[in-house]
């Protein structure tokens, strides 16, 4: 037996004990992906100077640091971690990276265009004491990158609040905040739209109930913003509008595909995950809507299950309200990674 | 009296007088938030409060009435106890009295920008009520003109109650629950 083999059976041996180990003590099995995010977040930190560093990252269990996202701009709710407007190109780059690495395409690009939208308004506010733009967005980090550790990736400032939770291959990205300001804006010749795939797909499901449904699904009254937003952690509220059990099979599968537009901005193995785990519930998720059934007008709509809560809430704040939009999503039983930082 | 009247003038003209970035935020509203949770022998509303960043320094003035910028217990208590009278529960056509629990201010720093939320939480005993369908109604009669409003009942923690129906106003200023108890 030569050198070389002993010494690649040795590393296989060693590699295999540290696997055995690992599972021995209980860690989650890690993933393709964790490995990814956990690579892109070290190389992140690596760009970084010590006193970044330490402005960065924070303890796993800083509850204060955990609750402190919002939907309102920087300057309004004061953000800890690093301000993006702050990094140079090559740190920035790597922030965005880290994100591209936990999202999907789809995700990632969503909270680009929300971020861009951010900068339209900068351009458009004609000056105030509110300051937007894509730099007053803040990124931190919940305990150290980890392919076994829970730890948080928090990324957000105006209409944007995402707090993903990973530990090992599983992952959640509740609670996190999306919105839009302006909801529909041109770019480059072209016309964007954050979110309008959720608004499309929402008024598609409305349109397809009949009147019996509908008097089902639709509130009486106006619903001015998110029951469950930003600094709403730990409530829940009952169920109202129309129960999967009432929808066909078709309606059921256009309810799940508009909820997939959150679902779906993690990477694919945790959306995967979070949406087989809302089929299962399915005929127990609500249906909600407020407001004209007409596509193009301002609507609020909530989709509510055992593991899900989504609500989508245009503002009326002296403006066309189709073209400001809040929403939010959460897990009632695993925001933050509840479930499985208590085990 | 005069002090409240004024203060609600105030709050009306000052509704008129918005900073440039107004459309960016609800700054010209005050959010009332109520969640309602009912238990067998007992109902608590949990009240959030946002004044918007152009309507927060009225409702500062109405909570920090010695103006030094500081909310005391006292004010704090003083306001939680102003905003009860505003508020009226009745169950099953009998009012029901309510008692203050506990109150959170942010500092009138936090208030103007917008992001504060000032927590209030009420208590009202009411049982054990009899074995059958109920109906709660509240209603909030508080900053009216300038307010906008969320009502929602929580779900039971309670496995002998059920939320059958919730009903509300346009405004949702008055909500009312149906519910029974096995």
């Amino acid at each position: 037996m030569s050198n070389k083999t002993i010494l690649a059976s040795a590393l296989c041996l060693f590699a295999a004990s540290l696997a055995l180990n690992s599972f021995a003590q209980g860690n989650p099995p890690t993933s393709k992906a964790s490995g990814e995010i956990a690579t892109a977040a070290n190389k992140f930190l690596a760009t970084l100077d010590d006193g970044q560093r330490g402005r960065v990252v924070f303890d796993f269990k800083d509850e204060a640091q955990r609750k402190r996202w919002s939907n309102l701009p920087a300057t309004m709710f004061k953000r800890a971690g690093l301000r993006m407007g702050d990094l140079t190109k090559p740190q920035s780059d790597s922030v965005l990276a880290v994100l591209a690495a936990a999202l999907s395409p789809q995700g990632y690009e969503k909270i680009l265009q929300i971020m861009q939208g951010d900068e339209v308004l900068r351009k458009t506010d004609g000056g105030g004491r509110v300051i937007f733009g894509r730099e007053e967005y803040y990124i931190s980090f919940l305990g150290q990158p980890s392919t076994i550790e829970p730890w948080t990736i928090q990324f957000g400032g105006h209409h944007l609040g995402l707090n993903i939770t990973l530990v090992g291959k599983q992952g959640t990205l509740t609670p996190s905040h999306t919105g839009a300001q302006p909801a529909i804006y041109e770019l480059e010749g072209k016309t964007v739209r954050p979110l309008g795939r959720e608004t499309d797909k929402a008024f598609a499901l409305i349109s397809s109930l009949d009147e019996a449904q509908r008097k089902q699904a639709i509130l009486g009254f106006q619903m001015h913003d998110l029951v469950l937003g930003p600094g709403r952690d730990g409530q829940m509220i009952q169920p109202e509008g129309i129960k999967g059990s009432d929808l066909t099979q078709k309606q059921r599968e256009m309810l799940l595909d508009l909820a997939s537009e959150w679902t779906g901005i993690m990477h694919e193995a945790v959306a995967k995950a979070k949406m087989e785990e809302l089929k299962q519930h399915i005929t127990e998720t609500w249906f909600a809507w407020s407001g004209p059934t007409e596509k193009g007008s301002a609507a609020y709509f909530r989709i509510q299950g055992p593991t899900v809560i989504i609500e989508y809430a245009p503002q009326r704040l002296g403006e066309d309200p189709t073209k400001h939009i809040h929403t939010i999503y959460r897990d009632p039983t695993n925001d933050y990674g509840a479930k499985w930082r208590t085990r | 009296m005069n002090k409240i009247f004024w203060c609600l003038v105030g709050l009306l003209l000052g509704s008129f007088a918005l900073p440039s970035t107004s459309q960016a935020h609800r700054l010209d509203e005050y959010l009332q938030a109520t969640l309602v949770s009912i238990e067998p022998s007992e109902v608590r509303l949990q009240i959030n409060l946002t004044p918007g960043v152009a309507v927060a320094d009225q409702v500062i003035q109405l909570i920090d009435h010695d103006r030094d910028g500081v909310i005391s217990t006292n004010e704090a208590t003083a306001y939680a106890k102003l905003l009860m009278r505003d508020l009226s529960l009745r169950l099953d056509q009998r009012k029901v009295e309510l008692k203050l629990i506990s109150s959170n201010f942010p500092t009138p720093t936090e208030l103007r920008t917008g992001s504060g939320i000032i927590q209030i939480e009420f208590f009202a005993a009411i049982g054990p009520l009899p074995a059958r369908a109920h109906r709660l109604i509240l209603e909030n009669r508080h900053l009216r003109a300038l307010s906008v409003y969320l009502f929602n009942a929580a779900p039971p923690r309670s496995g002998s109650v059920h939320i059958a129906r919730q009903k509300r106003n346009d405004s949702q200023s008055t909500g009312e629950i149906e519910f029974t108890i096995d």
